[in-house]
């Protein structure tokens, strides 16, 4: 008895076959699409807007430049024109439009730099962070207060006045020390001599940086 | 997750050990399947045997359905595998002259080697041909290059170059399947047996 | 009681054979990223015994020299290996069910030397196919078609619709 059953079941072997495959194939149809989501998760973004490690104070970024840190990689967001005018040393022009470009992403997507966002304040170079992050790039950091920030702190320090803590005149002679380094050699004149740091600056030899290699997709053609 | 040696995940020294386990479950496949017979190939063409058709579109079937699951469930990036690229011309042309030399010879290069490996000595002498196809090629390769590099898309897909959802084209597809599994073995009946 | 005629040799049920290769086909992408092949090794092979024999002719030639790098032998690839890998698996497959021998299969109504010349043709006109097309049946149609690529399909529907269009003209050799 047992075995007639089987025998019937078996011929219909292949209807079954075939409807497993109908409705395997219907189901992806059916499936609930949903963009799939690149990059981090809104909550990661979150956690990573709040860290503390988002912004780098000018200071700081003077000192590592002064020590010749290799692991900077400074990236100007402002558009072509801001950046042929003034930049900091060795930065490399990504605008914020091309941000996501294809060309920018072995200096944007790397983990052996760290990479510093920065435009005239704070505003293009934390939309570019943001773009960054999302799509999960690591060691992004802005520089707070953008090249605003830099003239007023390090090119053009703020001599600090007699009630204030003596902080502050450690502070101003590291500023002062630093804006030496870039070479202003009188802060009075920080804006004019400014515009000549740069042009000493870029035509100095720009630091080598060395993109991330892409991993290689797929060896030569003729797959078959 | 995957493709697992793209990503890092197994180093790339391991792919050769890897090639040639996929290898053992190819030509294993392959040659279970019936396809080191020539005589068994061919009868697709003349509608005495459709194992070749079966296979091939059993495969295809399973491996687009399975492929868009993982795609889908995230265990594999779609874009992230090598697809083959699209010169127009060059495929045309190219497969019609593997059409033909399919039903002249009765193998293609898979099978040929699974053949090889089982003694058939046609086998080994389609294998030479088309070792000396490859050399004739590769020395005429002037004459050949405007079609070889020529009229190229990119490595493109069926949703780019055609705009379909790829869930509806495959469900399509599936269908479209098992019906010419059903109409062939309808003309199998009709056609006088072959034994071989 | 009426024995009912069948072939010698009893293969796998091809939807199985199907299924089982369809497995394969996406444990490959899982693993490679990329698919099957099978004619890769053949061009491999010829590119090392040219450049063996002529390589200052495989270093002129702009098709050879694709593939010859220095200090890397062209045989130590990806597809080389699988191929090793089929030669040894059809090969397990076949003595498990007693297939191995040295024969020429033809059809009973041609000659012996007649399949071999058209073997020979056919692989000729597969390599040049082959080449033409970048991949053969395996590499470019079947592994096309699991990644929905536009050339595996026009490659795999060129290759089919060719040979049903040329199959009657070679009648001879099969039936």
């Amino acid at each position: 008895m047992v075995n007639r059953k089987l025998v019937r079941f078996l011929s219909f072997r292949y209807i079954i076959l075939a409807s497993i495959l109908i409705v395997l194939a219907g189901g992806l149809v059916l499936l609930p699409k949903y963009e799939k989501r690149e990059g981090i998760s809104p909550e990661t973004l979150l956690s990573n807007v709040i860290s503390p490690e988002r912004y780098i104070t000018t200071d700081e970024l003077a000192d590592r430049i002064i020590n010749q840190d290799p692991s900077l990689l400074l990236i100007d967001v402002r558009d072509k024109n801001n950046f042929n005018k003034y930049s900091l040393p060795n930065a490399v022009n990504i605008p914020l439009k091309n941000v996501l470009d294809v060309d920018s992403e072995p200096y944007l997507n790397q983990d052996q730099y760290d990479v510093i966002l920065f435009s005239n304040d704070n505003l293009y170079s934390d939309q570019a962070w943001v773009l960054c992050n999302r799509k999960g790039y690591k060691n992004l950091h802005v520089l707070k207060g953008g090249i605003n920030t830099w003239f007023s702190t390090i090119i053009n320090p703020k001599q600090p006045t007699e009630d204030m803590p003596s902080n502050a005149f450690k502070q101003y002679a590291f500023r002062k020390a630093a804006s030496m380094y870039f070479g202003v050699a009188y802060p009075k004149k920080a804006q004019k001599q400014a515009v000549i740091t740069k042009n000493t600056n870029t035509v100095s030899v720009p630091k080598k940086i060395v993109p991330k290699k892409k991993k290689k997709k797929m060896p030569v053609e003729g797959g078959c | 997750m995957g493709p697992l040696i793209p990503n890092d995940i197994i180093s790339f020294e391991w792919s050769s050990i890897i090639a040639i386990i996929i290898g053992i479950f190819f030509g294993f496949i392959l040659e279970a399947s019936g396809f080191s017979s020539s005589r068994k190939l061919a009868g697709v063409f003349y509608g005495y045997d459709f194992a070749v058709l079966k296979v091939f579109f059993t495969a295809a079937i399973v491996s687009l359905i399975g492929l868009l699951y993982m795609d889908y469930l995230g265990y594999v990036d779609m874009s992230r595998l090598y697809v083959h690229p699209t010169y127009l011309w060059g495929a045309i042309i190219g497969g019609a002259i593997m059409g033909i030399g399919f039903v002249a010879g009765g193998f293609c290069p898979g099978t040929s080697l699974s053949a090889v490996a089982i003694g058939k000595i046609d086998a080994m002498v389609n294998v030479v041909g088309i070792m000396v196809g490859v050399f004739i090629f590769s020395e005429l390769y002037p004459l050949f290059e405007p079609i070889y590099n020529g009229y190229f898309q990119g490595n493109i897909t069926l949703v780019d170059s055609l705009g379909v959802n790829p869930f509806w084209f495959v469900f399509l597809l599936t269908i479209v399947a098992i019906i010419m599994f059903f109409a062939t073995d309808l003309i199998r009946k009709r056609v006088k047996k072959v034994f071989y | 009681m009426k024995t009912k005629k069948q072939n010698k040799h009893i293969y796998w049920n091809p939807y199985f054979g199907g299924f089982l290769l369809g497995i394969l086909i996406i444990f490959t992408f899982f693993i490679t990223g990329r698919g099957l092949g099978a004619s890769g090794a053949m061009k491999s092979s010829v590119v090392t015994i040219v450049d063996a024999a002529a390589p200052k002719h495989a270093e002129k030639n702009s098709y050879y020299s694709k593939f010859v790098e220095d200090g890397e032998s062209p045989m130590n690839n990806w597809l080389v290996f699988e191929t090793l890998g089929v030669l040894i698996g059809a090969f397990i497959s076949g003595s498990l069910s007693g297939r191995i021998g040295w024969r020429v299969q033809h059809s009973p109504k041609i000659t012996r030397r007649r399949r071999l010349i058209f073997a020979f043709s056919g692989g000729i006109l597969f390599g040049i196919g082959a080449q033409i097309a970048r991949g053969c049946t395996s590499g470019a149609a079947l592994s096309g078609m699991a990644v929905l690529s536009t050339g595996g399909f026009i490659t795999m529907l060129s290759i089919f619709g060719t040979a049903y269009l040329f199959a009657y003209f070679f009648r001879k050799n099969w039936i």
